[in-house]
Formats: structure tokens, C-alpha cells, sequence
């Protein structure tokens, strides 16, 4: 076991960055861990309701030159940002392996996928392009001409602390409108290191800013009449009840992607072995922790007789649970791994509950992955192996709830229109998937299943940054979503021009 | 029965161990045996140049929704290892053999990986087959040398 070389040497003292300089805060100081060692790698402010403000009002203060300069010369700027990224690629996906306790190929697929958005963003000239017609009326030309508003809110999530904030921050930015942005304390790291970048890659004083800290920069953000809008990636009680509901009330913009209960339908005809390793990256990649894990697995028997669908059923289940046994877990840094700890003892103790609940209510735990197994003797603190149930139903809670942690649920379902029901039976709406051979079920499946991130024969349908990253019902308030033609929108007010002279 | 499998990074980390090697083995090779100087040098460029786009084309297509955890089945990295460490007096025929080995292993290597690669975007499994290609034509022109030995 060799485990890659740490970039981060001594505990990181973190603070703002606002109006272009690293500030320290007033607030309470707290730890940032690497959940696999159990070791602090960082202290981290939860600043006040008086340094968001601030923050804002350097935005604000930032705006007006920022908005003037040339689309051309802001995409310049990002052009450079994705060079820093690149040359920095390895200690940036290590810093959020030990950040976060992700292994260090979806660290690095994180990387790349965050550096993506960067990309796209660099193509504002063309993004950004208005519309015109001539002759609306005799002598009569309207066009239409994109405008940034102002000051945007990002608020990150703990689960991908480098990607997601560049879902939006590079086409706010691009667009040119300025952003106030809060990582998660849990791992904030990543954004300290990317906002270092893009002062290093010459974003100007004021456009792009950091607000460490927890629910009191968000309220400030959300109070605060200096923002246009709110970006925020999290659970959907606060995503609805507090960021979607907030921002109606306050008359801004919102993007509020939020939770998943994501369902995997395997038809008899599915490619087994490649189904199973596509499974294996859903449930149990990044731990489990993300919007897009597969969370129910459903083993549909069209077609089948009773004794055929069970042969299948079991054919099934015994190669997943076969492949996630062999799942090597420890730290994220030893190349060995697949799969990394959950990001803290919170989550670890809320997932066990989980598992606790699953057997009171008659499921059947195959695969119980509290009895740990661990590469490299880490301590056990925030680890757990993987889990399998059987007979779940779509009522149960391990069935119904989002458990963000490595628990697989699997369901049967003797019917295709059956699956898609129990699918819709859930108040979510994020991603769904289904393997198959079959052109006719892919399409079926792909037309009717009510979830935004949709998967033929891929288990992670994670949209790349020119496509909107989507999601449905319980997953997602708000009308544009994030990346792509659609975020440009939401940065962007549509002003019409009609022109007549005289 | 599953077969265990090998992360990405640690495939690649291989990789570039072996080109790594390889380069320092024939840099060796092309100052003890002048006859073969600049074939020698010429593998060591290659290496080189097989471990940037081998990493590049990783890195450029690595993505947190590829099964790099879970593709590479079946694979026991230790038999495609190759001591490269030239003894004191060693024969120009050995090293000829050496070369042939390490050449052997290491398209076998490429080859291995990049049918197991199949599943992810399809620069990898070329960089691959690209990387077992140019190994595999080393081993021919070091055959024939060995021949002519």
C-alpha cells in the first residue's frame, strides 16, 4: 500500500477573500478534518453577518467595471484560470481527497469535470450573443441584448467542494456579474485554492469573493438587496423551505438543486457484467455522497416466467453483492481504494440509522458494511463498507429517504410499468436509469420516467457542463438549472430593443 | 465469481513507473553500447513522450462518473514488473534480451489495459493500444538485433 503524497503539510489557517484580499474573520474558528485519518488539515471561520455584507458591497462596488469590460477580455481571464487549473490538476484533486475522503480517481474526475465549466464559460462571446430581426414593423429593427444584474450567491454543498460551485461561478462571472461565495465548512479548501487561481489568473478586485462560514452568511445572502440571485446545491428541506421560498419572498433569482432518491432498473436483457460495474460507480462511488448515486436497484422481470424472473433475480443480486464485497475501502490517497470514508461521524452515525431502520422494517440486509474492513488500519471513525438490502419496498424509509451513504436497496418489479410506477411513487426526481439491450425499453424508459438526469446503460448520468444539469420534482426548485445555455440565462437579463428613426 | 479490480490511478501510476524506468534503462543501455547509441536514445524519447500522453489522456478524460474504480478486472500488475537493473558485466546480447523482455511485458501491459478499457471514453483504450503498439515495435527491432547477435 503506498499512499500518494499529501499536499497539505501543516493545519491551513483559512480566511475571506474580499475585495481582492485574504481577510481574517471575527467569527468562531472551526476544524476542517480528513475524515480518513481522522486528523485536522485546516481551521476554518464562520464569519458574521457583517463580513457578507461586506462582501457584497465589494461586489456591488466591483460590478460596474466588470460589466463594461469586454466579454472577450473577461473570457481571457477564465482562459487563464483553466491554464492555473491545469498545471495545479494533481494538487488540486489531492486537496479534495483529503478534504473531503473521496479516492483519488473521483477526485481527479471531479477536477476535470470542474475544469470543464471553465471551458465552456471561456466561449461567453458566443454564449452570450443577443438575437435581432429587422423589419418588425417598415423601419422597425428589435433585438435583444443579454445583460449580467449584478451580485450572485453560490452556496456549495460538501459532497463535490471543487466541481459544483463551477456549475455557476465561471458563467456568472463570464457574463459579467459578480459572485459572493460560501463553501461548505466541512471542506472548504478547494475554493480557497481555486479563488488564489483566479486572482493569479487576474479576476479583478471584487468579482470574485469568499465568505467562509455557515447558516448566517447564507441568511445574509438571502437578506441581503444586493443580491440578484442565490445559487445553492443541498437537501431539499432547505433547499425548498428555506433558499426557494426566501428568495420568492425577496424577489430573487433562484437555482436550488437539492436531494435524490435515484432508481436503477435492470431489465432481463441488461449486460450483466458491465451493468454491475456501472452499478458499483453509482451506489457506491464518492461513498455514496452524491445527488446522482443509484440508491434503489430494481430487478424487472418483463417478459419472464415466475421461475425465470427468480433465476434472474438471483443472478442479479448475487453479482452485485459479489462485486460490492470485493470493494476495497480506505483512504482515498492510497491508489488501492475504491472507495473512501463517509465525510464525518455525523453522516457515518446517520447512514447506521439507516441500516438499523431498513432491518426493523423487514428488509433484508445481504451485505452488512458496519462490519468494516478497512485498508491501512485508518481509524474507523467515519468509515462503513458497503450495504446491500433485499426486499425493499418503495414504502420503506431505505426505500423511500435520501441516505447519502453506501446502501443499496434492491426491489423487484415483475412488470416494466410497474417499476416505473414505484420510480414515481417518489417524491424525488433527480436521476433515474435503466440497462437494457432493448432500443424499445431505453426509449420508454427515456420518455416516460418523470426525473431530470435520465441514464441508458449508465449509471451516473451526470450531464457534462454544456448540457443543463437537470433534475425534477422534490430535486430541484427553480426554472433554469445550472451549466450550460440555461445558466447563462439565469446570469443574464433579456433586454428587448425596439428602434425606429426618424 | 467477481473478479477484484485495479483503480485507474493505480493503472496509470504503473504506466508511468514503467515508462519511467524504461527511459532511465535505455539512457543506460546508449552509454555502455555505443552500437546501438541512438536507437537506445530514441526509446528513451519515446518513453517519455508514451508516459505524457498516456497521463494526459487520463487526466483529460478522467471523469467522477467513469467506472475508474471498477473497470480494470483481473489484473495482477507485479506480472508485467520487469527488473531493469543492468548488472556490472553484462553482455550486449543480454541487454538485447533484457530489452525484449521489458518490451514483451510492457505491450502486454498496454494491450491488457486497454481491453479492459473499453467502457470508458474511447481515448483511453487508444492510448493504450497507441502505448502497446510502439512497444511491440520495439520488441521486433530488438528481435532482430538479437538476431544478427
Amino acid at each position: 500500500m503506498t499512499i500518494l503524497e499529501e499536499p497539505i503539510k501543516e493545519v491551513l489557517a483559512l480566511r475571506n477573500y474580499i475585495g481582492g484580499e485574504w481577510v481574517e474573520s471575527d467569527g468562531e474558528i472551526v476544524d476542517v478534518v480528513n475524515p480518513a485519518p481522522y486528523k485536522t488539515i485546516a481551521k476554518v471561520p464562520i464569519s458574521t453577518r457583517d463580513e457578507i455584507d461586506a462582501a457584497v458591497e465589494s461586489a456591488k462596488e466591483a460590478f460596474p467595471e466588470w460589466r463594461s469590460t469586454p466579454p472577450l477580455a473577461r473570457a481571457r481571464c477564465l482562459f487563464r484560470l483553466k491554464e492555473l487549473m491545469e498545471e495545479h490538476f494533481e494538487e488540486l484533486s489531492r486537496i479534495q481527497t483529503m478534504e473531503h475522503g473521496k479516492t483519488i480517481d473521483e477526485s481527479r474526475g471531479e477536477t476535470r469535470r470542474g475544469i470543464e465549466n471553465v471551458e465552456v464559460a471561456t466561449g461567453i462571446p458566443s454564449l452570450m450573443l443577443g438575437s435581432n430581426l429587422e423589419d418588425v414593423a417598415t423601419g422597425i429593427d428589435e433585438y435583444l441584448i443579454r445583460q449580467p444584474l449584478g451580485v450572485f450567491g453560490i452556496v456549495c454543498p460538501f459532497n463535490f467542494p471543487f466541481m459544483v460551485p463551477l456549475w455557476f461561478a465561471p458563467y456568472a462571472v463570464a457574463t459579467g456579474n459578480c459572485i459572493v461565495m460560501k463553501p461548505s465548512s466541512e471542506d472548504p479548501i478547494s475554493q480557497a485554492k481555486i479563488a488564489e487561481l483566479a486572482e493569479e489568473a487576474g479576476i479583478p478586485p471584487g468579482v470574485w469573493n469568499i465568505v467562509n462560514g455557515g447558516r448566517t452568511v447564507v441568511s445574509g445572502m438571502l437578506d441581503h438587496p444586493g443580491i440578484e440571485g442565490i445559487c445553492f446545491v443541498g437537501s431539499t428541506p432547505v433547499a425548498r423551505d428555506v433558499i426557494y421560498r426566501r428568495c420568492g419572498e425577496t424577489g430573487k433569482r433562484v437555482i436550488a438543486m437539492a436531494g435524490a432518491k435515484n432508481f436503477m432498473l435492470v431489465m432481463p436483457d441488461a449486460d450483466l457484467g458491465n451493468t454491475i460495474a456501472a452499478c458499483m460507480t453509482s451506489f457506491y462511488g464518492n461513498t455514496g455522497q452524491r445527488c446522482l448515486s443509484g440508491a434503489n436497484l430494481i430487478i424487472v422481470g418483463e417478459g419472464l416466467s415466475e421461475s425465470e424472473y427468480n433465476q434472474f433475480y438471483d443472478r442479479v443480486v448475487n453479482a452485485f453483492v459479489d462485486a460490492a464485497v470485493r470493494i476495497r475501502v480506505g483512504y482515498g490517497l492510497d491508489e488501492s481504494v475504491q472507495m473512501g470514508p463517509l465525510r464525518d461521524e455525523g453522516k457515518k452515525v446517520k447512514v447506521e440509522g439507516y441500516i438499523e431502520k431498513g432491518i426493523e422494517e423487514g428488509a433484508k440486509l445481504v451485505l452488512d458494511g458496519r462490519k468494516l474492513s478497512i485498508a491501512g488500519g485508518w481509524p474507523e471513525t467515519c468509515f462503513l463498507n458497503p450495504s446491500v438490502f433485499e426486499n425493499v419496498t418503495p414504502d420503506m424509509s431505505i426505500g423511500r429517504e435520501e441516505i447519502f451513504g453506501p446502501v443499496a436497496s434492491i426491489m423487484r418489479a415483475r412488470s416494466f410499468d410497474e417499476a416505473v410506477e414505484m420510480v414515481h411513487s417518489n417524491p424525488y426526481g433527480n436521476s433515474a436509469a435503466i440497462f437494457t439491450s432493448s432500443g424499445k425499453w431505453a426509449r420508454e424508459f427515456q420518455y416516460r420516467i418523470q426525473a431530470g438526469n435520465v441514464g441508458i446503460n449508465v449509471g451516473i448520468a451526470a450531464p457534462m457542463a454544456f448540457f443543463p444539469f437537470s433534475g425534477m420534482k422534490d430535486s430541484f426548485f427553480g426554472s433554469l438549472h445550472g451549466q450550460g445555455q440555461e445558466v447563462i440565462r439565469f446570469f443574464t437579463e433579456s433586454k428587448v430593443v425596439i428602434q425606429r428613426w426618424f | 465469481m467477481e473478479e477484484s479490480s485495479v483503480t485507474a490511478s493505480a493503472i496509470i501510476n504503473f504506466a508511468q513507473k514503467l515508462e519511467d524506468s524504461s527511459m532511465s534503462f535505455y539512457s543506460r543501455l546508449a552509454e555502455s553500447f555505443a552500437e546501438n547509441k541512438e536507437m537506445f536514445l530514441s526509446f528513451a524519447d519515446e518513453s517519455k513522450k508514451i508516459k505524457v500522453q498516456v497521463v494526459r489522456t487520463y487526466q483529460e478524460t478522467i471523469s467522477d462518473a467513469l467506472e475508474a474504480g471498477f473497470s480494470f478486472k483481473g489484473l495482477d500488475l507485479s506480472e508485467y514488473a520487469v527488473d531493469v537493473a543492468l548488472p556490472e558485466e553484462v553482455s550486449h546480447s543480454d541487454v538485447l534480451k533484457m530489452a525484449v523482455r521489458l518490451e514483451e511485458n510492457a505491450s502486454k501491459f498496454y494491450t491488457d489495459v486497454a481491453d479492459r478499457s473499453r467502457s470508458l471514453l474511447a481515448t483511453i483504450p487508444r492510448a493504450f493500444s497507441k502505448a502497446a503498439e510502439r512497444r511491440s515495435s520495439r520488441r521486433l527491432v530488438l528481435m532482430s538485433l538479437l538476431d544478427e547477435a
